[in-house]
């Protein structure tokens, strides 16, 4: 099973891959090449490390509890920034009748941020705020209950 | 258990210590990755058929919206898989420090494999999103390009798949919190890998737990979908804050790929001079008034585009197979649409099959004379058809 999906990649490869090396310029290769490298160093050399040393950094300095929810919020914040970063770049460049980026998608960002973060304190809040009843649950029940 | 002597390496080496990555979830993230990734492919070779269709198997002319649900689903899902992309290869970060780099030849093509998997799985989502977004930094040709990558994208996680298949299995398996801890170091050389302890739980996660990380991604990827999408989904235009078109603010609550002006057709649009050359085994032509005498019917077809938005549109103008009759065809002809456009990659379109009988050259849109960045003063629209296949501001039909 295993290798009948391993010769099914390949003949994608060989045949598809084939076809681009023969109907595009060679010029044109290259700058794919230099692309397909450069996609790969960012992604391992720049971004990997960056998420890494955030996530190193906020396990040295933010106690496991508020982490959790710091963590979670910034993994849902990734996706909205990686989409809207490149809208920002482009935003207001095109002619109006295209309705194409007329937005202020800095200001959006923000909003949607925003809301992540006040999800993220919310679910915090509810957090401790249970932790501290159940504690003086305990409180009162005594020790030995 | 006896584990193999873990393999010699720097002594400055990174470290991955984290109990959160594990094979269970890179296969949960992975296995959503490909089935993405097939999604695109097949919508993605759905809209190249719209561009170069088999003769014999014309495009369908029904359903009117089939062109419009490929095509948002193929660009959402490209626009959700970045991030997906990125929380995938984020799991399986330690495996690039694996050491040595290379233990044999047949080890250094599955890395050399694994190199243009993810190579061209950031190119094709990259270059897919910029596409959306009319940005072209590349000098390469995108729709040739896009194409060929989306085969080599597939065909590279098949033999990931092929090859990890064994992890894949694992990782489906073993239950997301008991599973094994991903490091740098293999399984068979970690004794604290915990996969190879059967019984042995791996540490507890301090903080965010490894369904927390699904969940919180699944979060972000959800918001990114919901408010992106209402650029095709017309309930959700309200929430599209991350939508790369708004339909209704473009001319005639339509947007535009192409105005009038990029086109340099906006005085020969507008001549008083124009004429529709309607060419046939009956040629003739056509003024502005002879068009306004023609029977007219309206129609509700959507417009949409290869970016992935779209935006239902209600059209008025002459059935096409009106003008392809009066030039000697029917509806089993070969039509040929001609732009007024002096250049351009869609300066003209085929019709055929049933779109020959579907589709209208309009001249009304919304209500309102056709807007010339709409092309004014007559173009083309038909159902499940590629929005630059709607050909604008004609001057030439062609019946065969």
């Amino acid at each position: 099973m295993a290798n009948r999906v391993v010769h099914g990649g390949n003949l994608a490869w060989a045949v598809r891959g084939f076809r681009l090396f023969t109907e595009t310029p060679f010029s044109h290769l290259l700058w794919l090449l230099l692309w397909l490298v450069a996609a790969v160093a960012i992604h391992d050399g720049v971004l990997s490390p960056l998420v890494v040393g955030i996530g190193w950094l906020l396990a040295k300095t933010v106690p496991p509890r508020a982490r959790r929810f710091l963590q979670g919020g910034l993994i849902a914040g990734g996706p909205i920034t990686v989409v809207a970063i490149p809208m920002m770049l482009r935003q207001g460049l095109d002619p109006p009748a295209k309705a194409l980026l007329l937005q202020d998608f800095r200001v959006n960002l923000a909003y949607l941020l925003a809301v992540v973060a006040t999800i993220c304190l919310l679910l915090y809040a509810l957090a401790v705020a249970r932790k501290d009843a159940v504690r003086s649950m305990v409180g009162r029940l005594g020790p030995g209950s | 258990m006896s584990h193999t002597k873990v393999t010699e390496r720097p002594q400055r080496w990174p470290a991955f210590t984290s109990p959160i990555r594990s094979t269970a979830l890179t296969a949960r993230v992975g296995s959503l990755v490909g089935i993405c990734f097939l999604v695109c492919l097949g919508t993605g070779l759905l809209s190249h058929y719209q561009y170069r269709p088999w003769s014999w198997l014309p495009e369908p002319a029904s359903p009117v919206w089939l062109y419009r649900f490929t095509q948002g689903v193929h660009v959402a899902t490209g626009m959700a898989t970045i991030p997906l992309v990125l929380v995938k290869l984020w799991s399986v970060y330690p495996n690039l420090f694996r050491w040595p780099p290379m233990r044999s030849v047949k080890h250094a093509l599955e890395r050399l494999s694994i190199f243009v998997l993810v190579s061209t799985a950031l190119i094709q989502l990259t270059t897919g999103f910029l596409n959306a977004l009319n940005w072209y930094p590349w000098p390469w040709d995108f729709v040739s390009v896009h194409r060929f990558l989306g085969y080599v994208v597939v065909g590279s996680i098949l033999l990931h798949v092929g090859v990890k298949l064994p992890d894949i299995v694992y990782g489906w398996q073993a239950k997301l919190p008991e599973a094994d801890v991903l490091t740098e170091i293999p399984w068979s050389e970690n004794p604290n890998a915990h996969s190879n302890a059967c019984d042995v739980p791996p540490p507890a996660t301090t903080a965010l737990s490894r369904r927390g990380v699904l969940v919180a991604a699944g979060a972000g990827i959800g918001t990114v979908v919901l408010t992106s999408v209402g650029q095709t989904v017309t309930p959700l235009e309200p929430l599209g804050l991350l939508a790369i078109r708004q339909w209704t603010k473009g001319p005639q609550g339509v947007p535009v790929n192409k105005t009038a002006a990029q086109a340099a057709v906006v005085e020969l649009a507008q001549s008083a001079d124009w004429r529709l050359q309607v060419a046939g085994l009956q040629a003739y032509s056509l003024t502005l008034d002879d068009l306004e005498e023609l029977p007219q019917v309206e129609a509700d077809f959507p417009i949409t585009c290869v970016e992935g938005w779209s935006a239902g549109a209600h059209w008025q103008g002459i059935p096409l197979l009106e003008v392809v009759r009066r030039a000697g065809g029917d509806a089993s002809s070969r039509v040929r649409v001609v732009s007024l456009e002096p250049d351009g990659l869609y300066s003209t379109s085929v019709v055929e099959g049933p779109q020959v009988t579907a589709a209208l050259l309009a001249v009304h849109l919304n209500g309102e004379r056709l807007d010339v960045d709409h092309g004014y003063p007559l173009r083309l629209i038909a159902p499940n058809r590629a929005g630059v296949l709607n050909t604008k501001w004609l001057g030439r039909v062609e019946v065969n």
